[in-house]
């Protein structure tokens, strides 16, 4: 098993792309935050009766322990850039036919499989690694009066990589099946950004939320929206309240998905011509 | 002494189309094993159903007299249809790789083998920045990686200059005599005559004929004799007994006789006492080009 991670990471850390996630994580995951930061300060800081309104409603969804789940939640909105690397990963070795090479030095099927589910692993860690680090520092700057909190609401960096894992392996799927770098990504871009974001409305109001069984949506249901949305009044509240206490039911949806994604991936890759 | 391959009945098809059928033969312990027939025969078809790229439809092979598994591809060095590398790394990154998957090999003989397929200068620059040759070349070498005892070799020289086609020769001379067994695919029957022992010769997905080279291609003995008076040697050579058949052209006339049969010294003898002088007498076998046609003609 570790000489399967050694070999990828031979293959991963002379790849220019992997770096450019990297720097691009590293720049989008804080950048958003920022952004959503800087919102926040300006609508409480202020002598306006509005800012105050602004404060008492939002708190500061950016202070420990708040921030575990604020930051998750909108870093959780870019998986679009580490899954372009999981296709490209998975894509790069059909395009170098280094599928068929792998298996012809002595890979067994299985271990091809498991080696790519290793990629989306390191990547899922790497986003985990870079977002806990951007909440601690949030958590840090935004409230130090807070900073004996930070323990409370971990759960949301599990919840975070789990997230990104599952997603993450949607992505390979795609890229799995497709084969075709391009046609994958705008594929993965398309479904991501816009198809399943209509879906999940429209069946919000058309079904009993049937939306919430497609396959990004069962995991994106595992971060809700943050905390500071349940102020705006009963519903907002109810809603808020609702969407936390479903996280454990979709966690097993996540569960059973991202499973099932796998095997099929094993079971295919073991029986098909490379 | 056990095959190193045996191959019991492989069938494949895509779809509609029949890519082989029902083939089986074997590859004897230190053997150059040629794999030969025009395109689309099915020999890459074959070749990949061993490494197990391709799934047959029915039949089994045996490597080493085991099933084909990731234990018996470790000990085969095996360049299959294209040179397939990763395009951003260089020749030594690869070869790592290579040498990481199969456990063949070490830092040392990756250098080794750059010297000898001669992309040691380049060893650190980007696969996607080589030539066809050199992509070739350094297929070869991540195949003789580690020194296995099995070579398989699709297409060999492909995409390589004369001189790296009698370089690449040379190195399976060098490597049959150190009592390697080589699998090797070609439609270059140049190639196969000059190193081959065995040879198997495919068409459409089936086999035509297998087995050691002098039994597959030469199934005649051809004498070809010259002298002053043609019209004299023709008659005088109609007497001779024995022989198939008999035919001319402007400089000589070919005796054809059963394969390993031909009395060399007795037709001499004869010519001489019915007052003949020969200026030319030679043996040759059916050049493996001829015979191919023959084969694979309809």
């Amino acid at each position: 098993m570790f000489s399967l991670i050694k070999i990828e990471w031979l293959k991963i850390k002379k790849y220019p792309a992997f770096w450019w996630m990297l720097a691009i994580v590293t720049l989008t995951y804080p950048g958003t935050n920022m952004m959503f930061y800087y919102i926040y300060s300006k609508s409480i800081n202020g002598k306006e009766v509005a800012n105050n309104v602004a404060k008492m409603l939002l708190g500061n969804p950016f202070a420990f322990p708040e921030t575990w789940h604020t930051v998750a939640f909108l870093s959780s909105v870019f998986i679009i850039i580490p899954s372009i690397l999981v296709i490209m990963l998975v894509t790069n070795e059909y395009n170098y036919k280094t599928h068929r090479q792998n298996i012809i030095d002595g890979w067994s099927r299985n271990q091809f499989v498991t080696s790519k589910l290793f990629d989306v692993l390191i990547i899922s860690l790497v986003s985990t690694m870079m977002f806990t680090l951007v909440a601690s520092i949030f958590g840090m700057y935004a409230d130090p009066d807070n900073l004996n909190r930070w323990a409370e609401q971990l759960q949301y960096i599990p919840l975070f990589f789990i997230q990104t894992f599952a997603q993450l392996t949607v992505a390979f799927l795609i890229g799995f099946l497709i084969k075709k770098a391009f046609i994958a990504l705008g594929f993965f871009l398309f479904y991501d950004l816009i198809l399943e974001k209509i879906a999940v409305g429209y069946l919000r109001f058309k079904t009993d939320d049937l939306g919430r069984f497609l396959p990004l949506e069962i995991s994106n249901r595992i971060l809700p929206w943050p905390a500071f949305t349940n102020r705006f009044g009963k519903d907002a509240k109810d809603w808020y309240v609702k969407s936390v206490a479903a996280i454990p039911e979709f966690l097993i949806y996540t569960f059973i998905l991202t499973a099932a994604i796998w095997a099929f991936c094993y079971y295919l890759h073991k029986r098909r011509d490379l | 002494m056990e095959p190193i391959l045996s191959i019991e009945g492989i069938s494949k098809s895509y779809g509609n189309i029949q890519a082989l059928k029902n083939v089986s033969y074997e590859v004897p312990q230190g053997a150059v094993f040629g794999l030969l027939g025009p395109n689309g025969s099915g020999k890459t078809t074959m070749l990949s159903i061993i490494l197990d790229i391709l799934k047959a439809n029915s039949g089994t092979f045996k490597w080493f007299g085991n099933p084909g598994s990731p234990e018996t591809r470790k000990r085969i060095g095996s360049l299959l249809e294209t040179p397939n590398f990763y395009h951003y790394l260089s020749a030594v990154d690869n070869l790592k790789i290579t040498s990481a998957i199969s456990g063949r090999g070490n830092d040392q003989s990756i250098e080794d083998v750059l010297k000898v397929v001669k992309l040691y200068e380049r060893r650190n620059s980007r696969f996607s920045t080589y030539s066809l040759g050199m992509k070739q070349r350094l297929a070869i070498g991540a195949a003789l990686l580690g020194n296995p005892e099995v070579l398989l070799f699709d297409e060999p020289t492909n995409g390589l200059d004369p001189v790296g086609i009698a370089e690449i020769r040379e190195l399976i001379k060098v490597l049959a005599k150190q009592g390697k067994t080589i699998i090797m695919a070609s439609h270059l029957l140049d190639e196969v005559e000059k190193v081959c022992t065995h040879v198997a010769i495919m068409k459409r997905g089936t086999l035509l004929a297998a087995g050691p080279v002098n039994e597959v291609l030469a199934n005649e003995d051809i004498v070809e004799l010259a002298s002053e008076n043609s019209l004299k040697l023709k008659s005088v050579l109609e007497t001779f007994p024995g022989y198939l058949s008999i035919s001319e052209n402007d400089s000589f006339i070919q005796l054809h006789f059963p394969f390993g049969t031909a009395p060399m010294e007795a037709i001499n003898k004869h010519c001489f006492e019915n007052g003949i002088v020969l200026n030319q007498i030679i043996l040759k076998k059916k050049s493996l080009e001829s015979k191919f046609f023959e084969l694979t003609n309809d």
